[in-house]
């Protein structure tokens, strides 16, 4: 895992109980959660009384250093043990490891689902609904008495958001071979 | 049900006695070949020429023929039908007979290309799948996640269209199990009825 300096310094930062007391460092990783994983989650998670103290650009910071820790820890599928050698190098104590730990195993899978949901893929087929008909007559054919199917397909582009159907007629043999 | 014959239309086949049955025969083949790829004026000239008669009444002479055959067809008119509409036109008995055998022989034919005519949705031509397992992507390493790929191929209007489209294991079930619902339905009595007595 790559991790810029930035990162590092965020993360020396909160490290330090100095800046960061017990109730700020958990209040402040519990928010760096919350924005990564609440979909409702804005700004205001950083509002706190109790964070209200210390300079907003060092929260800023680390809160950033946290959630783009989070994110590569994530992404590598990090265990326990590259967690805490890294967090003690950024100068963590044991309790606060403990802490860090806990949290990230209370939202890994959270944190994976939403990862594994980013990225390109072909359009996904969520639905399908059919249609039973008796066709009777065309314009062009009078007297026809033969049953086709119509299927939509429930499509959704993970990219566009888009929801297209794809619809299409069927005979019965043609539904059966299908699969 | 009796076809109903315009005048005009009544007109281009009076075209027909004047020649013999070979010469009718070879414009009802004409005439077929017209509905299957669309008229090609210089086998009326050709024709025209061996008869010595203008090419304008070979051309509504064949067009005649295809109308009768066509509107024949369309509505499925019976044998007995065929007969009565073609006996107001006052032809011999062996042009009716005639007639009546193009009318027979080409039917099926006939009406599967108006079949082709009617406004349609896409449909299905067949389907090619494949099943594939996610491995990583950009954003989450070390990732188990199958994935069944189709290539549907539909037709539409004669183009030719793929979709290709992905699906989990789950919905695949899913969708298996609505369309066997589906299918299901034919089989019902209510569906058994209809198809029974709708003929």
């Amino acid at each position: 895992m790559e991790l810029s300096e930035s990162v590092q310094k965020g993360f020396q930062m909160l490290a330090d109980p100095g800046s960061f007391d017990s109730n700020a460092f958990t209040l402040l990783l519990r928010a760096a959660f919350q924005s990564l994983l609440d979909a409702q989650a804005d700004e205001a998670v950083l509002d706190h009384p109790d964070l209200k103290h210390i300079d907003p650009v060092v929260l800023k910071h680390c809160h950033a250093a946290a959630a783009t820790y989070i994110l590569e820890a994530g992404k590598h599928r990090a265990d326990k043990s590259t967690l805490s050698t890294y967090l003690e190098d950024c100068k963590f104590d044991r309790e606060r490891i403990e802490l860090f730990c806990t949290e990230y195993q209370n939202n890994k899978n959270s944190l994976e689902i939403l990862l594994g949901s980013i990225g390109r893929s072909l359009p996904h087929i969520t639905d399908v609904s059919w249609r039973l008909e008796y066709q009777i007559k065309t314009s062009q054919l009078h007297k026809m008495y033969k049953p086709a199917y119509l299927v939509t397909l429930n499509v959704e582009n993970t990219d566009s958001r888009s929801y297209p159907e794809i619809s299409f007629s069927c005979s019965m043999e043609q539904l059966q071979v299908q699969y | 049900m009796l076809l109903d014959l315009s005048e005009e239309h009544k007109e281009h086949l009076a075209f027909l006695p004047q020649v013999d049955g070979a010469v009718v025969a070879e414009f009802g083949r004409i005439a077929v070949e017209f509905l299957r790829r669309g008229a090609n004026p210089k086998v009326y000239e050709g024709a025209a020429r061996k008869l010595g008669v203008s090419s304008e009444a070979v051309q509504h002479g064949v067009e005649g023929l295809t109308y009768l055959l066509a509107e024949s067809a369309r509505l499925m008119i019976s044998e007995l039908d065929f007969q009565d509409s073609v006996f107001v036109l006052g032809f011999s008995e062996e042009l009716n007979r005639l007639l009546l055998q193009l009318y027979l022989d080409n039917r099926r034919e006939i009406r599967t290309i108006l079949g082709e005519l009617a406004p349609s949705l896409p449909s299905y031509h067949s389907l090619e799948w494949r099943l594939d397992v996610q491995l990583a992507s950009r954003s989450l390493r070390q990732q188990i996640k199958p994935a069944v790929t189709i290539k549907l191929h539909l037709n539409q209007n004669g183009d030719h269209n793929t979709k290709v489209l992905q699906t989990d294991p789950a919905t695949l079930l899913h969708l298996v199990q609505q369309l066997e619902q589906a299918l299901e339905e034919m089989k019902t009595n209510h569906c058994r009825r209809v198809v029974r007595n709708i003929k």
